[in-house]
Parts: C-alpha cells; sequence; structure tokens
C-alpha cells in the first residue's frame, strides 16, 4: 500500500476527479453541458454502461475477461421482448432470461476453469453462438416491445419520487453499494480477490478455483442480461446487437475505473466512475460536433491518453 | 520402463524427446485433423472450387483471414497479456489509405509504391501498439483497443462508404498469384526464425522475468513483436484490398476476432511464448474451410454462427482437455 488511499484507491480516486474534470471541461466548452437534461440522461446512459460493466469487473477480479457481455445483451433483450410480445407475464421473462443468463454465464466460468483454456476464447465462442442461436430464433427480425414499466424505470424524464432521475439511478447505486459489500464484507468477495490475486495460493486457502469462476462468470451473465432488458426498456424496440458497443466499452470502463486486468485489485466504485467517465467524454465529443467516426477515433485517443496517466502496469523488473 | 532394457538410458530419452515433441506440436496436431477432414468433406461438396484450377481464386478467398491470424500472432507470443486487438481495424485503414488516398487522390497505383505504402503504414501502426503496450505499459488488450477506435475511426473519416477500385495487378492478388503474398510473408517468418530475435521472443513469452535477468532487452523484444504484427497487417491489408477491389471501411473491424479465435484454434497459446505462424496459418484455414463448408450447404448465416461457436470453444476445450488429461498423467 502506497499513501493513505493504497494504489487501488488512488486509481479509484483519479477516476471520480476525473469526471469532475470532465463536468467541469464540457461546462465550459459547450453550453447547456451541465444543463438538468443533459446531466439526466449522462446518469441514465452511465447507469445503463454501469449495469453492464458490473460483470465485467467482477470477471476481471479474478483475472478473467468476458467478451459474451455483448451477445449477452442482445440476447436478454431480445428474447425479453419477444416472450413478453407473445403475451408471457413480464416477471417470468425476467425470471427465464435470467437463468437462461445465469447458466450460460456459469458455463463459460466452468469450462474455462476446468480445462484452463483462456476464457477470452471460450466466451467469444459461447456469445457468438448464443448471437446465431437468438438470430435463427427470430429469424433475425425480433419483435416485441417493454412494458410501460420498465421504460418509465430508465426514462430520462423520469422521476423517482421526489428525485428529479428516473428509479434507474438510485437502483444503480444500491445495488452498487450492495454489491461493495458483498466483495469487502463476505466470504465470496474475498474469495473473488484471493482467486485474482493469486491463483496458485487460492487451493492452499480451501477456495475452489473452478466454483468462483463458475459463480462469478454466471453473474456475469446475469448482469448482462440485466442491462439488455433495461436497454429494450431504454430503446423501445428489441435490436440484437444492441449490446455492440459494449464489448470494448465495458472493459474500458473496468480499466479507467482502476481495475486492473491481471485481476484481484480494483472494485466496482471505480467502474462505475469509469463508465461516467466513458459517457462524458462521449457527449462532449458529440456535442463539439465531430462527426461519428471521428467521435470514435477521439475516444479511442482519450482512453489512451487517460490510462496512460493512471493505469500504467509495472516495469518487468519490478516483478522481480 | 521394464520393456526397455536393451539401453534403457537412451530409449528413455528418446521416448521422453518423441513425447516432448508431440506435447509441443499437439494443440496444432489437433488443428491439423481439423484441417484434413474439414478440407476431405470440401473436396466432396464442392470438387469446382477446390481443383488446382481454382486454387489461386481459393487462396485469395482465404487469404486476408490467413493473414490477419499471420499479424495477431507475434504480440500473443511475445506473452504477459500480449495481443493486438487492432488487427482488423489497421487491415480496414490500409485498404482506406491504398485505395483513397494513394490510388485515387494521389494518383500512385505502381506496385513498387503501393507495396511498400501498405507495409509502411503497417509499421506506423504497429510500432504505435507497441509504444503504448510496452514502453507506456498500458495493458495490452486496452491500448490496442484504443488504436482499434482510432484506426476505425480514421478509415471511416477517409472512406465513409464503399468506393474506389484498385488497378489490376493487386486484383491478381487474389486471383491466379494469390499465394505470392503468403509465401512471402512465409518467407520473412522463415528467415525471422534464423535470427537470435526469434528465441529471445519465445523466451520473452514464456518466461519474461527469467529473460530479463539473463539479459535480453525484454522491452524492446516486445516493441518489435507489435512492429511485426503491424507488418503483417499491412500485408493483410493488401490482400483484403485485393479480395474486395475496392475501399470499404466496414470489412476490417471483423477480422480481430476471427484471427485471434484462428490463433487459439491453431493451438498458438494466449499465455504467450508457444506457437507459431504455421499454427496460425492452419487455426485460419480451419475456419476459412470451415466456413466454405457450411456455406456450400445453403444454410442461414446464423447456422454458420452457431457452428462456427461451438467448433471453436469445442476444440479448444478438446485441446485444454488432452492437456489437463497429459499433466494428470505426468504427476
Amino acid at each position: 500500500m502506497i499513501g493513505p488511499l493504497g494504489a487501488t484507491g488512488r486509481r479509484v480516486a483519479a477516476a471520480i476527479v476525473l469526471a469532475l474534470i470532465l463536468q467541469l471541461v464540457g461546462s465550459i466548452l459547450i453550453d447547456g453541458f451541465s444543463s438538468e437534461f443533459s446531466i439526466r440522461s449522462m446518469l441514465v446512459l452511465a447507469s445503463l454502461l454501469g449495469v453492464a460493466s458490473i460483470g465485467q469487473t467482477l470477471v476481471v477480479l479474478i483475472g478473467g475477461i468476458d467478451l459474451s457481455t455483448p451477445f449477452l445483451i442482445g440476447f436478454a433483450n431480445v428474447v425479453a421482448a419477444q416472450l413478453y410480445g407473445d403475451g408471457m407475464n413480464f416477471a417470468l421473462v425476467c425470471l427465464i432470461v435470467g437463468a437462461a443468463a445465469l447458466a450460460i454465464g456459469a458455463f463459460n466460468g466452468a469450462l474455462a476453469s476446468t480445462l484452463s483454456v483462456h476464457p477470452l476464447i471460450v466466451t467469444l465462442g459461447v456469445g457468438t453462438a448464443v448471437q446465431g442461436a437468438v438470430l435463427l430464433w427470430t429469424a433475425g427480425f425480433p419483435a416485441g416491445s417493454a412494458p410501460e414499466a420498465v421504460t418509465r424505470f430508465v426514462s430520462i424524464g423520469g422521476h423517482a419520487g421526489p428525485l428529479p432521475v428516473p428509479w434507474l439511478i438510485p437502483s444503480f447505486l444500491i445495488l452498487l453499494a450492495l454489491l461493495t459489500l458483498v466483495l469487502e464484507r463476505t466470504p465470496f468477495g474475498r474469495r473473488l480477490y484471493a482467486v485474482g490475486s493469486n491463483p496458485q495460493a487460492a487451493p492452499y486457502a480451501l477456495i475452489s478455483l473452478r466454483a468462483i469462476w463458475t459463480a462469478t462468470y454466471a453473474l456475469s451473465g446475469l448482469f448482462a442480461a440485466m442491462a439488455g432488458v433495461l436497454l429494450l426498456g431504454f430503446t423501445g424496440s428489441a435490436y440484437g446487437d444492441v449490446g455492440q458497443p459494449y464489448l470494448f466499452q465495458t472493459i474500458a470502463a473496468v480499466v479507467i475505473g482502476g481495475t486492473t486486468l491481471v485481476g484481484g485489485r480494483g472494485g466496482l466504485v471505480g467502474t462505475a466512475a469509469g463508465a461516467l467517465v466513458l459517457t462524458e467524454i462521449n457527449t462532449l465529443l458529440i456535442g463539439l460536433g465531430l462527426s461519428p467516426a471521428m467521435v470514435e477515433a477521439a475516444l479511442g485517443a482519450l482512453i489512451l491518453a487517460l490510462v496512460s496517466i493512471y493505469g500504467r502496469e509495472p516495469h518487468v523488473r519490478a516483478s522481480i | 520402463m521394464s520393456v526397455a532394457t536393451a539401453d534403457p538410458a537412451r530409449r528413455s530419452a528418446a521416448a521422453r524427446g518423441l513425447r516432448r515433441w508431440l506435447a509441443e506440436r499437439r494443440e496444432t496436431g489437433f488443428a491439423l485433423a481439423l484441417f484434413a477432414a474439414l478440407m476431405a468433406v470440401n473436396v466432396l461438396l464442392n470438387p469446382a472450387r477446390f481443383a488446382p484450377g481454382a486454387w489461386g481464386a481459393t487462396i485469395g478467398l482465404a487469404a486476408p483471414l490467413i493473414a490477419a491470424s499471420i499479424a495477431a500472432t507475434p504480440a500473443i507470443l511475445g506473452g504477459r497479456g500480449g495481443i493486438d486487438v487492432s488487427v482488423g481495424p489497421l487491415m480496414g485503414l490500409v485498404n482506406a489509405l491504398i485505395v483513397q488516398t494513394l490510388i485515387a487522390d494521389v494518383g500512385i497505383s505502381s506496385p513498387w509504391a503501393v507495396i511498400p505504402a501498405a507495409l509502411a503504414i503497417g509499421a506506423v501502426a504497429g510500432a504505435l501498439n507497441g509504444f503504448l503496450a510496452v514502453l507506456v505499459r498500458i495493458q495490452p488488450i486496452v491500448a490496442t483497443l484504443g488504436t482499434y477506435l482510432i484506426f476505425t475511426g480514421l478509415t471511416l473519416t477517409i472512406v465513409p462508404a464503399p468506393t474506389g477500385t484498385v488497378p489490376h495487378w493487386i486484383q491478381s492478388l487474389s486471383g491466379p498469384l494469390s499465394i505470392v503474398p503468403l509465401l512471402a510473408v512465409a518467407a520473412a517468418w522463415l528467415l525471422l526464425k534464423q535470427l537470435p530475435y526469434y528465441d529471445q521472443l519465445m523466451a520473452v513469452g514464456s518466461d519474461d522475468r527469467a529473460a530479463y535477468t539473463a539479459g535480453v532487452p525484454v522491452a524492446l523484444i516486445r516493441f518489435l513483436s507489435y512492429c511485426l504484427s503491424g507488418v503483417f497487417a499491412g500485408t493483410a491489408g493488401l490482400m483484403l484490398t485485393a479480395l474486395i477491389g475496392s475501399a470499404d471501411p466496414n470489412v476490417g473491424a471483423s477480422f480481430t476476432l476471427l484471427a485471434i479465435s484462428a490463433v487459439a484454434l491453431g493451438g498458438v497459446s494466449l499465455g504467450g511464448g508457444r506457437g507459431g505462424l504455421l499454427a496460425a496459418v492452419i487455426g485460419a484455414s480451419d475456419i476459412f474451410l470451415l466456413q466454405s463448408a457450411l456455406t456450400y450447404f445453403n444454410v442461414s448465416t446464423f447456422v454458420l454462427q452457431i457452428a462456427y461457436g461451438l467448433i471453436l470453444v469445442a476444440s479448444i476445450s478438446l485441446n485444454g482437455l488432452t492437456a489437463m488429461i497429459d499433466r494428470r498423467m505426468a504427476r
């Protein structure tokens, strides 16, 4: 531990400070960047990205990576719309989609840990197959929509009781607090960090690598599905590729939030800050009037610039 | 061991050598078996496409993916999370710069200018990746993801929509002369294997700490591996240009994940230090032949996608399974 916060704490603090600085820069450069509507919409977009990034954070903490996230987002998005459109009770729909996502995620984790094959390839292969199956089922033209309640839950103009934001924002913050508590204060959470810090040593502490990997990837699938259903409410109609931007954005949010890809260090608060930073950058670039192509290029350059400030890896000589 | 009565020492040494050779090549051997099976299926299904007279066109069809997989290999061999996910977008950028900027805008279409230009663009882009991933020490997947976005954005800025034509000599690179660029890449790789650089790269990929203490310039070796990836991606971009015969901003990016799948399928360890060009080529050929066979059945692209995902998972699982059984036996 270096300094009062420790290395990870400093990275998280840096992400939060960065979010504030970007807000300030945006307000100076663009008229209305800090208007109520703009802040609301950024919070909603950041929360959607945040939900999708929760699972990515958990698997990165155990030293893995999950490329099936965008496919599972699309899967949940399309399947939920289709089933609800067929007249099924929405609670039942969520149950089915959630259970399927848990199962797919668990399969990812179990396979990668049991056979010690790289999770990058396992999740990519499984994700591709899942997307193909969904496309086959809907013949490429998904139908259906989300119930009114979900749409209201994520609507930018929505109100959560007296708060001027939709219920999504407070719910996301509560979820974040609960999950942080789980990570910091429960045996499961501590095992997760233990597996990520030193997978060789974990078995000696009677931690089953396979159990942790299976459970964590299952959770990752579940949160991807949750993001998919929320996105259905946000966009109004089903779209199989709705998750595609989230492939790299979740990884970027995790890394900007101070979680290292080697595992064992980081947390969800940082990821939430990272999601906010990414959303602010996106809004800023679009607000500056750049073309979508230039927004993409500038986003790449800015992610690199930010990570090079505080997300650098140690030199190999430091690991000897 | 009781069988080896005559010369136990020598026989067990030979057995050990054989076992080690098998252990080192088995992952690739697996992909090779798949290759043979898929090739047989393809030849049976579609003899016209695989007849000797059509080899040029068929290889031209497979060449961009094969070259992309070769391009993805050096960075992965360097180990410690080394990976280059910008390979696909870089191919797209080379395609756009060659067809739009060089041929259409500047009006240069001589092979003596175009080929060096493609390689130079690749080398510069690779050096940028190497700078970010090795010298700035951003985690490689994030560093190359950043350049992924940059290359994609630049490509779309140069050619917002598919456009342009290419001179005849480029088109012939996906027809009768399609094997030439691949042979050039193979020759470059074989030359590289003669240099100390190759051994140092494998050493760094296997155990960078040991390599560092042994005096290997780890950072330089890894930096050069990204440059190599870039140069190969430049070649791949040229082959892509030959195949599509125009500038298209939307085709490049899809090669990244295919190439990395192909590399893993071929038996290159994503942990670094194991595998090589041949493994990448066989893995890529597997994916190409799989697509080719499934397309013949005229199945929907959705089924193709399912089959592709499942076969990818099944084959690396089998690789993992045999490795696990091996470890059990060794114990």
